[in-house]
This record gives structure tokens, sequence and C-alpha cells, in this order.
């Protein structure tokens, strides 16, 4: 096992460290001259150099990366050009949307479909398994902003239940908050159940033509105590993956969902300081989220080997 | 030979049944699509640039408008008629660039050694876990939108999905007989690669490029919802629902037309991918890549 955890690591430091080089030179080697365009138009030559001195934009690029890295690790993640407010407090504003809203999400898809995948794997070639499967075949040709717009148009215009965008604050109007994000983790909650249920039904329909679900049959447990005492730690493997790689699409879906319905999240505010072109906020932001996506694949590498040990010691 | 072949195939009707029945409705479904983009180059019933004050936010059902207009004037099957250019370009621009890169690195990784293997299948891992539609917001901003960045972005994101899945279907052809054959006939590894490993993966090939097809209207049609994939005189059905949203109100039909586009399309290629995945692949298992 610890050389499994060791492997895992080392995977996860180097990813982080190709992912931090890749936005920087992305960022960096298309934005032009930092400095100069923070200003605007009429700033003079000086206080464009001043500016670049400042915050370092004169040096050398790999000067410039490696002292990055040093200060994330450090724990700063730099400041706004403008506002000089932190990085890490404008990012943790916005967590308090943008988290509640993923999460929220994942779990609600989660909570669908890993009953209903199971119920379509257990009546495969009947019709309710066949009507199943085809309604999760359309949710997921569904584009997550548009059922985030029918949604909004059914539950927001035309029953009056709740705000069809908008976003109230916390700790101002709690009741208010969760009504705002109910209908984005709606939108969010099925769209990613229409894709978790495909994987999760042929998981199921994996394990329950194992070997080991038949022997438990035959020694007289029902078929759904063989697939709950039996077969769900082994369907429990492949599940795990999927919501490891699902969490790359559940970010992309919680950006345009807060678009969709104007939350003041973690994207609104990367598409703010693109156009502004405040490039530090943008790559530490941007960074931050693609370190918790790799991290969390790190997770279910772990998780991974723990369940099943033939994988921990093959590795 | 002939005489053996029959018997060795089980023989499954009703399962057979089913595949058959996605393949037609993908087929069905993906040649409209396709009809509709290619009479847009030969008719369009109104030009889908050009405002008509006088006919602004004309209902659906009119007279010349059966869709109705936009805010503008603009006839709306007219503007989705050339949308569906943009999905075809963007989506099948990303995933054939994927498909080409993924092909490359994909055989390399499988052909060429232990330390080729480990350091494209890694680099392949890290690529998939980067979130690509955070990612593609940058990449536009920086690069400036439109079609190109577009495509662009959507074959880096895909490319580590194709490399993966061609790299293990050419590792379990490489263990055939014919390929030891091959060798001891004395043939190279570039001829063997391109005589007998690629005809035997291009069922893979053709799949995953149907699926990732696909995948990439639907995130073209994201990122031109969020403003920063195409832009006119190009027309995008996601620009079209961000338009809708912005200009008239979500409860609009004008926010339906588009939806039900995207719906449609990527509905019939998910499927015609799934009804050949069983038709030229049957040892694979039906599952969601």
């Amino acid at each position: 096992m610890t050389i499994y955890v060791l492997r895992k690591l080392a995977f996860f430091v180097g990813a982080v460290l190709v992912a931090s080089l890749a936005i920087f030179l992305l960022i960096r080697g298309a934005g032009g001259n930092v400095a100069a365009i923070v200003l605007g138009k009429d700033a003079t030559a000086d206080a464009i150099n001043a500016l670049a001195h400042t915050y370092g934009l004169d040096r050398p690029l790999p000067v410039q990366y490696v002292d990055w890295i040093m200060n994330m690790l450090s724990g700063d993640l730099g400041q706004s050009f403008r506002t000089k407010e932190s990085v890490a407090d404008l990012v943790t504003d916005r967590l308090s949307v943008s988290v509640p809203l993923a999460l929220s999400g994942l779990l609600l898809g989660l909570i669908i479909a890993i009953p209903v995948g199971t119920y379509a794997a257990r009546n495969v070639g009947r019709p309710s398994g066949a009507l199943l499967a085809l309604l999760s075949q359309i949710g997921v040709a569904v584009p997550v902003f548009w059922a985030g717009i029918l949604l909004s148009v059914l539950f927001g215009v035309r029953l009056g239940w709740l705000p069809t965008g908008g976003w109230t604050d916390w700790t101002a109007d709690p009741v208010g908050a969760v009504r705002s994000l109910v209908l984005p983790v709606l939108s969010l909650g099925l769209i990613m159940a229409a894709v978790l249920i495909r994987y999760i039904r042929s998981a199921v329909l994996d394990v329950m033509n194992q070997d080991y679900v038949r022997t438990a049959r035959a020694v007289g447990m029902t078929r759904t105590q063989a697939l709950l005492q039996v077969g769900l730690r082994n369907a429990l493997l492949p599940i795990v993956t999927i919501v490891g790689l699902q969490i790359a699409e559940l970010i992309g879906g919680t950006v345009i969902i807060e678009m969709v319905f104007s939350l003041p999240g973690l994207s609104r505010m990367i598409l703010a300081n693109v156009a502004a072109r405040e490039v530090i906020v943008v790559q530490s932001t941007v960074m931050l989220i693609i370190v918790f996506v790799i991290f969390v694949n790190f997770v279910v590498d772990l998780l991974y080997g723990i369940l099943d040990p033939r994988i921990r010691n093959s590795a | 030979m002939s005489t053996i072949a029959p018997t060795a195939r089980p023989i499954r009707p009703k399962r057979r049944l089913q595949l058959n029945a996605s393949l037609v409705v993908g087929v069905a479904l993906t040649i409209g699509f396709l009809v509709i983009a290619i009479v847009s180059f030969f008719w369009l019933p109104s030009n889908p640039n050009i405002p008509v004050i006088k006919d602004r936010l004309l209902p659906p059902g009119t007279a010349g408008h059966l869709l109705g207009t936009d805010v503008l004037g603009r006839d709306v099957i007219a503007q989705l008629m050339v949308g569906s250019r943009t999905s075809i370009l963007v989506g099948a621009g990303g995933a054939s660039i994927a498909l080409i890169l993924g092909t490359i690195t994909g055989l390399a990784a499988a052909a060429y050694g232990k330390i080729a293997d480990e350091l494209i299948s890694r680099g392949a891992d890290i690529m998939l876990s980067i979130p690509g539609m955070v990612t593609a917001l940058v990449l536009a901003a920086t690069m400036g939108s439109g079609a190109l960045t577009t495509i662009l972005a959507l074959s880096a994101f895909f490319t580590p999905s194709f490399t993966r899945v061609i790299r293990s279907a050419a590792l379990s052809v490489l263990q055939e007989d014919f390929i030891t054959a091959a060798r001891l006939y004395g043939r190279g590894k570039l001829f063997i690669l391109a005589r007998h490993v690629l005809p035997n993966i291009a069922g893979v090939m053709i799949v995953q490029f149907t699926l990732y097809f696909a995948a990439g209207i639907l995130t073209e049609a994201g990122l031109s919802y969020l403003g920063v994939g195409v832009t006119r005189p190009q027309i995008s059905w996601g620009m079209m629902l961000n338009e809708a949203q912005q200009q008239v109100g979500i409860s609009s039909p004008l926010a339906v037309w588009p939806g039900l586009a995207i719906v449609f399309v990527v509905l019939g290629l998910n499927l015609l991918g799934d009804g050949l995945r069983d038709v030229l692949d049957p040892k694979l298992k039906r599952r969601t890549a």
C-alpha cells in the first residue's frame, strides 16, 4: 500500500507541475504587455514600467513562474492590480456560491442515478429498463444551460415558485440563498444524473453477471440480498472512478449554470478578471480549480486502492 | 472455412433487435442534420444576419417565418440552418484533430516500448484531469474567441481520451498471431501498424469520433452561450440561446428551438456511436466511454 500511495503522490505532484506550466504559458504567453494593458492607453511609459517593476512583471518569464509557484506554495496567491484585494479573499467570497452549487449538484446526481441505474440494470430487456435507458440517453444530449433555461421557465416564470436568477447572500438571507440555488442545483443534478445512470447501469450489470453473485444466489440469498451484500462493494469501484472522472465535467457545468442564473460564483469572477487583464488573479484562480480537480482524482485513486487489494498490489 | 464461420457466432436475436433500433434512429437523425447543413449552402429562407426591423419578434407560425423571428427580425429557421454548419465545423473539426493526434500518440504508446508508453499515458492522464471548460474560457479570452480557437480547445481536451482508447485497442491487436506472422515475415513496425493494426482498430476509431463529434457540439454550444465561442456573422445554436435569454427573456419561444436542435443532433450522434459500437465491435461490451 505504501508504494501504491507514493506512486499516486508522485503522479499528483507531476500533474500539478505540468498543469501549472501549461496555465502560466497559456495566460502569460498570449497576454502581451500586461502592465500596459492594465493601465490603459493614456499611461506614460514611466508609469507602465513602474507598475511592471512593482509586480515583478519585467523579470524573465521563468523567474516569474518559479516565483509564482513558490508564493502559491507558501499560501500567497497574489493580489489584484487595480483593487489590491488578495486573490485568496476574492476566491473565498465566491466559494460560498460555487461550492454549495457544485457539491449539491453532484450529490443530487448520485441520489438519482444510483437507484435508477440499479433499477435499469435489473430490468434489462424489459420495457421499464429500456425506457430508462432511452431517457438517460436523451438527458445526456441536453445541454446543461438549456436545462437551466427550461426549468426556470417552468418553476420561475410559469409557476412563480422560485427566482429565475440572482443571488442573496447567505448572511443576509439564508432562505433566499437556498431558494436561489434550488433551480441551478436541479439543472446540474439532473444532467449529471443522466450521465451517471449509464455508467452505474453498466457497472451493476457487470457485477450481476459475476460468479460470486451466482454463488450467493445458490446459497439461498434473494437477488436483492446478493446484490446488496456481495455486489455492492464490487460495483462501488467503477462508480468511485466515474465520480472522479466527472469532477472536471461537474466544474464545467457549474461554470455555465452560474452564468444562466447570474450567480456571483467563481466563473463570473474569472470572466470579469480575464476581461480586465488581471493576469495574476486569473492564473491563480484557474490553478486553484485545477489543483482541486487533480486532488480529487488523487483521493479517488487512493480509495480505489483501499477498496480493491488487487489494484494496490499490482501497482 | 465458410461452413464453420456461421456456427462460430452465437445468435442472440433479442439483443440484435435493440442495437438496430439505436443505429437506425441515429443514422436518420444524423443524415437529417447533415442534409440541413448542406442545403443551407444553396438555399436559405432569408439572410440570417440582416436585420428586418418591421418583422421583429414575429411569433412562430407566421407566413414566411415558420418558427418566427428574433429581436432584430432575423428568421429563426435560417439561423438554425446556418447554425448547423458551425456545429459540424467545430464538432467534427475538434474531433478530427483529436482523432489524428490520438492515433499517432496511441499507436506510439502501444508499439514503441515501455518508456514511450509511460510518458504518453501519464501525459494523457494529466491532461484528462484538467477541467476543459475553465481552460477553454481562459484560452478564448486570451487568444480571442472564434471558431478556430474553439476547435483548438476542443481538440486539446479530446486528444487524451482518443490516445487512451486507441492505445488499448492497438495493444490487443498487437498480441494477435497474425502480427507475429507479419513480424517473422520481416515487415517493419510502421508497415505493421499501417497495414495490420489500423484496419483492425478502425471500428473503435469511428465510434470514438462519432461520440466526440457529439461532445464537441455540446461544448461549442456551451462556449458560445457564454459568449466566448463563435461570433457573428457565424451563427451558433448556443449563441442563439444566449441572445434569446439576454434580449427577449427565457420564456420566449426563441429559447426553445436552438435547444431542441442541439438535443436532436447530439442524441442522433450518440445513438449512432452506440449502435456502431455494437455492430463494428461485438467483442466490446456496451458501455459509455
